[in-house]
């Protein structure tokens, strides 16, 4: 660790205090250190990038409004004259005010250490591994183009005038691969992703599985029959869908929509068998990690229980407008960004399902989507969407003939509110923003088209 | 930004110093400057302001390519990273500064000129918000200002400096949501302009009418003609490395689509946001014919995939990913009929006025165009607005459907705003005239 930086923190925070006085002023000063290393291997040879990450963002609170101003170590001095002009003028009911410490907490701020740098060894077996898998998987009729590992780690503090102390450090990792298969039907490219909190948690084969069957259902499949089919979806496929209801429940931002597809809470917005958890402790989630962007303990917060609305995620300036609780929320995707709300690990809770090959025995005439062919469309708004699948047909609880293309659109409520089953074999997707999750789902009887 | 130059010779010789026989390679450094303002349908809510400064040290051998990134645009930063990435290659480069460091740099809070830019926004957000009822803004607009620097082994090249206003956002009404993106690089005030005129646009209420469903013929207004080519032209002749051929790199010099068309890419157009001197590899832009009189032409290339016959598309999102050969202005030549010839030539069918995104897989040639507002066509005149709706299609057949000359007014797209490939998304701009294409397949959207 530089002590010159560890000064700079000490120094920032005591101008930021002494520039916001008052009782509805504060201040909220963040530091993060972090490492990434990724390597990629493509038919070019191989790249390996080494990046370090250092960086300072603070926050003034004044009237319910805030400023916020970030730089890297070279220019963190003029933070406090930066976020001091950015501040509006004028008071607000958004609530923005430097957090205070949680109950039971030390107060002690402990200077920040620059994290371990990533293992590479394993960042190279984990290539190694991956296509090794991929040709298990694809039986030699699936070419990796390109595979991308990568591991980081990082470690975050914040301090606040309004006495919270707080550091935590957390980890990533990731693998992207260009998989590619040809047949006399054309030739077929995807990319696909996995994420998980450590190198040695990614799924290796089951990505590998999901690659070949994204390039190959495309080009020996046949398209599904339009019309009324049970529909089972693949985690892979749901957790995109599950994925996307989260905004609905970021803060009091929806709470007109949400309203309107509950009648005011009178009906129940899914089925009675989801449960929507948000929880950066899920296993096999991407998102692991004890506090989020302003230092809150993260938590478990199901915001649909059994098919009811339940709660909101938050974050501290949420928290105290509306009373609910603080659920640990308030996201930063970089050291440069403000917090905003957003999800951890978002996903439809496993528990009580049915093993997966139950609900696919359950299944007389249906389809099974696999895979995700196009980005999945859902206008929240409008309570549309539209999935383009590939999988399999489904004949007296089997899977049956390829299928190249299964339209699945309609009403979101409907569909939400017509999941009969669920499975026991939950899996995470990246979500854009955190992970996204869910296990098999079973909708019967859904027009297709 | 020119301070980025300032220990130009040190630099050189340290990267000079760095690389072995055999080795090639450069370091490159980026300053970035973005102030940003969030409004929602009450006006502007906040504001914030970033500044980043980064230097990677990039090595290529053979087959192998070693990037180090650290924080920083400092002499002290470029040392940091030329010692490690010489830790992970072996040798050890001459290290010791001969001048002096340079001055501390100015105070950058928000000047004066941020704050004039905070009332020209807010009345731009007033203009266009005239009657905010049942709206839901929410919108961020940023003044992004970036400089880079490439050191080689020869000299340190200034790759030029772009200032560039973006917005992106969401506007919800009631029982619809669409996303509105925006970018300029003209002077505050016309881009203002635009920027509120196109918001205003944007706030219209969502037609009803259905959207149309299965084949059928567009016209497409300059605006969605630019990301038509950018798809459909611009991503199959990015070069890849190895045996990833795209759709059109398979079919080099065949004639593909009428012999009225001439696209290139022209990073050269400052008036367009994908525009640089040198790009990020320190190899001068250049300007590329993509489709000539019909034909396909070259791939966009970097060192890379094309060693020192580069044409100068390098393009990196930041310091810390490697550059890969990217698009940069998409640019169209006109041809010779009016839209409205173009309009009443199609018959019956649809004017597409506004592409919200794009995605192509050159691989197999299949591209999809989320279309945000049309009009339909009818006995070759336009008649009311559409809902929307997908259009999707191959890019060898589409091409070749284009039904003859574009329109004879060429006009550059404030709408294109980042492309993003692989994960990593740049700044792209174009400019193109209409565009009459058969047989395109329509089906709604959701999203």
């Amino acid at each position: 660790m530089r002590p010159r930086e560890t000064a700079l923190f000490d120094h920032l925070f005591q101008d930021a205090a002494a520039a916001e006085k008052g009782p509805l002023a504060g201040a909220e000063l963040y530091e993060r250190r972090g490492w990434q290393v990724e390597v990629t291997e493509g038919e070019d040879g191989i790249s390996v990038t080494d990046a370090s990450e250092t960086g300072f963002a603070l926050r003034l609170f004044r009237g319910g409004r805030s400023g916020f101003a970030a730089a890297g170590p070279e220019g963190a001095r003029h933070l406090v004259s930066q976020a001091a002009g950015l501040v509006p003028r004028g008071r607000s009911r958004r609530g923005f005010r430097a957090a205070s410490p949680l109950p039971g907490e030390a107060h002690e701020r402990t200077p920040l250490t620059d994290p371990p740098f990533p293992d590479e060894e394993r960042i190279l077996e984990t290539i190694v591994g991956f296509r090794r898998d991929i040709g298990v998987a694809g039986k030699g009729a699936v070419s990796l183009r390109e595979v991308s590992v990568h591991a980081g780690e990082r470690r975050e503090r914040i301090a606040t005038t309004g006495g919270r102390e707080a550091s935590w450090e957390s980890t990533a990792a990731s693998i992207v691969a260009t998989v590619a298969a040809r047949s006399a039907a054309g030739r077929f490219s995807a990319r696909v992703v996995a994420v998980a909190a450590r190198l040695e948690e990614l799924s290796l084969a089951r990505l590998a599985r999901h690659a070949a069957d994204r390039v190959l259902l495309p080009l020996t499949g046949e398209p599904a029959a339009r019309g009324k089919a049970d529909v089972l979806l693949d985690p892979h496929v749901a957790a995109h869908l599950v994925g996307r209801l989260a905004p609905l429940f970021f803060g009091d931002s929806q709470e007109l929509l949400l309203a309107a597809r509950t009648r005011g809470g009178r009906d129940p917005l899914t089925s009675p068998v989801l449960t929507i958890v948000d929880s950066a402790f899920a296993p096999g989630g991407p998102v692991r990690g004890t506090r989020d962007g302003e230092g809150t303990p993260m938590q478990r917060t199901a915001v649909v229980d059994r098919g009811r609305v339940a709660s909101r995620l938050t974050d501290v300036a949420t928290a105290l407008r509306t009373g609910w609780p603080a659920t640990g929320n308030a996201i930063r995707t970089t050291w440069h960004s403000p917090p905003e709300i957003g999800p951890t690990n978002f996903f439809v809770d496993p528990s009580g399902g049915l093993s997966p090959v139950d609900l696919l025995s359950s299944v007389r005439r249906g389809v099974y989507a696999a895979v995700l062919l196009e980005r999945p469309e859902v206008d929240l708004a409008a309570d549309q969407f539209r999935l383009m699948a590939a999988g399999y047909a489904i004949e007296q609880g089997r899977a049956a003939a390829k299928l190249s293309e299964i339209p699945i659109a309609g009403r979101l409520s409907e569909f939400l509110r017509s999941v009969s089953g669920t499975g026991d074999d939950l899996k995470f997707v990246t979500g854009g923003r955190g992970g996204a999750g869910s296990p098999t789902l079973l909708v019967p009887r859904w027009n297709l088209g | 930004m020119n301070d980025l130059l300032q220990d130009a010779d040190d630099a050189v010789r340290l990267v000079r110093g760095m690389l072995r026989r055999g080795e090639e390679g450069e370091a490159f450094r980026e300053r970035k400057r973005v102030a940003s303002w969030t409004a929602n349908e009450a006006g502007l809510v906040s504001a914030s302001l970033t500044e980043e400064s980064g230097t990677a040290v990039r090595l290529r051998r053979g087959t192998g390519h070693l990037l180090v990134a650290r924080a920083g645009d400092s002499p002290d930063a470029l040392r940091s990273a030329v010692r490690d990435a010489a830790r992970r290659t072996g040798t050890s480069p001459f290290l010791k500064s001969h001048r002096a460091e340079r001055a501390a740099r100015a105070d950058a809070a928000l000047s004066p000129d941020d704050e004039s830019f905070a009332a020209l926004l807010q009345a731009a957000l007033a203009k266009a918000l005239a009657d905010p009822r049942g709206i839901a803004l929410s919108i961020t607009v940023s003044r992004i200002a970036t400089g880079r620097v490439v050191v080689t082994p020869r000299s340190a090249v200034w790759c030029g400096a772009l200032s560039r206003l973006e917005a992106t956002g969401t506007i919800r009404r009631v029982e619809a949501e669409r996303s509105f993106c925006f970018q300029s690089t003209r002077p505050t005030a016309p881009a203002l302009e635009t920027f509120s005129a196109l918001l205003q646009e944007a706030l219209r209420p969502v037609p009803a009418a259905p959207p149309p469903g299965g084949e059928t013929d567009v016209v497409l207004s300059p605006a969605a003609a630019v990301v038509f080519w950018h798809e459909t032209v611009g991503h199959p002749l990015e070069a890849e490395a190895g045996e990833r051929l795209s759709v059109l790199s398979r079919v080099r010099s065949a004639a593909v689509a009428p012999p009225d068309v001439d696209v290139m890419d022209d990073p050269l157009r400052e008036d367009l946001p994908g525009s640089y001197l040198f790009d990020d590899e320190g190899t001068e832009a250049r300007r590329v014919p993509l489709i000539s009189s019909g034909v396909v032409g070259d791939l966009l290339s970097d060192r890379r995939t094309a060693g020192p016959r580069s044409n100068g598309h390098a393009r990196t999102p930041d310091f810390r990913r490697p550059p890969r050969a990217r698009m940069a202005n998409v640019v169209v030549a006109p041809g010779n009929r009016p839209e409205e010839e173009l309009v009443a030539i199609c018959g019956e069918g649809l004017y597409v006025r506004e592409i919200a995104f794009g995605s192509a897989d050159p691989e197999s040639g299949r591209f999809a165009l989320f279309v945000e507002r049309a009009d339909v066509i009818r006995r070759g005149r336009l008649g009311g607005p559409v809902g929307r709706f997908v259009l999707t299609g191959d890019v060898i057949r589409a091409l070749s459907q284009i039904d003859g000359s574009p329109g004879d007014t060429v006009t550059s797209s404030a709408g294109l705003s980042l492309c993003v490939k692989g994960g990593d998304p740049l700044p792209v701009g174009g400019a193109a005239p209409a565009l009459l294409v058969r047989s395109l397949l329509a089906r709604p959207a959701r999203r």
